[in-house]
């Protein structure tokens, strides 16, 4: 981890207002894992005033690249970033999720943009010889996570809110069918997603009747608002069994059954 | 650096010169003295415990480490959101998470015991007793160069206000501090008050080595969308730029009546915001909201003072001091070495 002046090299919108940006940082490739994050000044000004924190989305040996949605002020000064603008870069941060060397099949939940960390985790488990299935949800069509930035080995299947393409729902209501062929779950998205997640891969604690025992492990990549993100601000915590843990230092990856989900969000 | 010596790429320049002192005193009557090697300091909160930045920091080059703020107790803080950004700064709420008095004496401080930078430990009371608790149980303990009073915390006996509120509740704490510590005791001021310049003289006649001015300002944000206010805690502290202008001017008010150094806090972010303190009457600086955003803000403004005092003729950094104010309203010289 350290502070870097990254060249962007490619800028690509792949949804409305979501690029991709691919960043040249030799040392950002080497030593980033699935699950981690850069933080990044929006300008050399201080307004916006804070860094923003970006899942890395793909990782390479000549950089990383970012899936960066414009959804404040900040974000999209990030995702209009033209070729060529070098950026102030804070990283690799936070705890990665990790691959069990006995895990073969693989489910994974991304809503939104959450899918970020996902594809660079599908592409690592792809690697090690696992099966993958992603499940990604969107609020409409337009938003649909595009088949053609994914590894062609991952079965890939998508919900949308209005029902314009795919499933028409939650994309937590696709999990259920992949819950006795996977080994693991892997999550990244709104915190009622993860939530959803956590209830419906652990349907004896949280009293569904009738339900099966699971006991598979279960990674959730949580999103949070961060200032630092070198665990000195306690801004980004989130409630867990063991009292409140920053996200940005402790997480963002955490096991499921850690976290406290009532009233974690508001 | 040589105190008194001469750069090495001196033989280039026209005419030898001394290397420009940074050093200050920020405790000058205490018996302990609290001698920076520069007038930049992190602020509270901002900087965790001293070792969070160490991987991209040199932190022992910094004038001192505020520490996170200390309770008798560990908390756990508010629930969240406990931050929001706002137009040039940030809006928190965290609510003094932080390990207790306890881990701070067993754990922390015999860290900071082998480290060459200070640490002055940032201590909140809920009663007058408490701070007594801390400040005494925190003197003589080896690693803790200062103390810094946190004086902007409820008073639970008093139905829950500020000590900083009143001349009278501000002077109370540090009074208590005083008399249970031999340690510097530097006060920091709430900016949330009617006078603080009577509050400052109160605090500075109850005993404080130095104050520290000022902590946040008091802000709200509304979350239109939700129609409430966005923070849990509703109310949290502004910090960053927005307020560098508002406390600037306190720091120039309070310098022209108390002896006692002043530490400018608010929106430090480069050397010319630093200047702008040091100008008005601080005699040191603390760093806060931009640690989060330029981990190397401190150490930027320490070699950015020194190059300015170099290239202005100066020899130390006292000669800076209050130099922004009119010579007839100047109190007696800032007490810096």
């Amino acid at each position: 981890m350290d502070l870097y002046k990254v060249t962007i090299t490619a800028n690509e919108t792949i949804m409305p207002g979501t690029h991709v940006l691919d960043l040249d940082s030799p040392a950002l490739g080497k030593s980033s894992r699935p699950g981690q994050f850069v933080h990044i000044r929006t300008g050399p000004t201080w307004d916006p005033l804070l860094r923003r924190p970006m899942s890395i989305f793909r990782i390479r040996p000549d950089g990383v690249s970012l899936l960066v949605r414009a959804v404040g002020v900040g974000s999209q000064i990030i995702a209009e970033s033209a070729v060529g603008t070098e950026l102030d870069v804070l990283g690799p941060l936070g705890r990665p999720f990790t691959i069990d060397p006995t895990a073969r099949r693989l489910a994974m939940v991304g809503g939104g943009y959450g899918v970020a960390p996902l594809v660079a985790l599908a592409t690592e488990a792809l690697g090690k010889g696992c099966e993958v299935v992603l499940l990604v949800g969107a609020a409409t069509a337009d938003y649909v996570f595009p088949a053609d930035e994914l590894p062609p080995e991952v079965e890939y299947a998508f919900s949308t809110v209005d029902g314009t393409l795919g499933h028409r729902g939650l994309v937590t209501e696709l999990l259920p069918r992949y819950l006795d062929w996977c080994d693991a779950v892997y999550a990244c998205g709104p915190t009622p997603m993860l939530e959803a997640v956590a209830r419906l891969t652990r349907p004896a604690r949280y009293g569904v009747a009738g339900a099966m025992r699971s006991e598979k492990p279960v990674q959730v990549a949580m999103e949070q608002h961060m200032s630092c993100a070198m665990g000195v601000c306690l801004g980004c915590v989130v409630k867990t069994k063991k009292g409140y843990q920053r996200v940005c230092r402790d997480g963002p990856v955490f096991e499921a059954d850690v976290m406290v989900w009532e009233g974690s969000h508001a | 650096m040589p105190e008194n010596g001469t750069h090495a790429s001196s033989g280039s320049l026209p005419r030898l010169r001394p290397t420009p002192s940074l050093r200050v005193n920020l405790a000058p009557n205490n018996m302990h003295g609290l001698e920076l090697a520069n007038p930049v300091l992190v602020a509270s909160g901002t900087f965790g415990y001293g070792t969070e930045y160490q991987p991209l920091v040199d932190v022992q080059r910094l004038g001192a480490i505020c520490s996170k703020g200390i309770t008798v107790r560990p908390r756990d803080g508010n629930p969240t959101p406990r931050i929001a950004e706002t137009p040039a700064g940030m809006l928190n709420a965290i609510g003094l998470q932080n390990v207790g008095l306890r881990a701070v004496v067993s754990e922390k401080a015999p860290m900071w015991s082998r480290w060459a930078v200070p640490v002055i430990a940032n201590i909140s009371g809920e009663s007058i007793g408490e701070f007594e608790h801390l400040a005494g149980t925190l003197d003589g303990v080896p690693g803790i160069a200062g103390l810094e009073v946190n004086i902007s915390c409820p008073n639970i006996r008093d139905g829950g206000r500020l000590f900083a509120d009143t001349a009278e509740s501000a002077a109370a704490v540090t009074r208590a501090c005083r008399d249970v510590s031999s340690l510097p005791l530097m006060v920091k001021l709430s900016p949330n008050v009617g006078n603080i310049v009577e509050i400052a003289q109160a605090v500075e006649a109850a005993g404080a080595d130095s104050l520290s001015v000022a902590n946040t300002l008091l802000g709200m944000l509304i979350d239109t969308k939700a129609r409430k206010p966005y923070l849990a805690n509703r109310t949290g502290g502004l910090s960053g730029p927005a307020v560098r202008p508002v406390i600037v001017r306190m720091v120039y008010q309070i310098t022209s009546v108390v002896s006692i150094p002043v530490v400018g806090v608010g929106g430090v972010t480069c050397t010319d915001d630093a200047l702008q303190y040091l100008m008005a009457g601080a005699s040191a600086v603390q760093v806060g909201t931009a640690n989060f955003v330029n981990p190397r803000a401190a150490l930027e403004i320490i070699d950015g003072l020194s190059a300015y005092l170099h290239q202005q003729g100066m020899t130390s950094v006292s000669e800076l001091i209050g130099i922004a104010r009119p010579p007839a309203v100047l109190p007696a010289v800032p007490t810096v070495v």
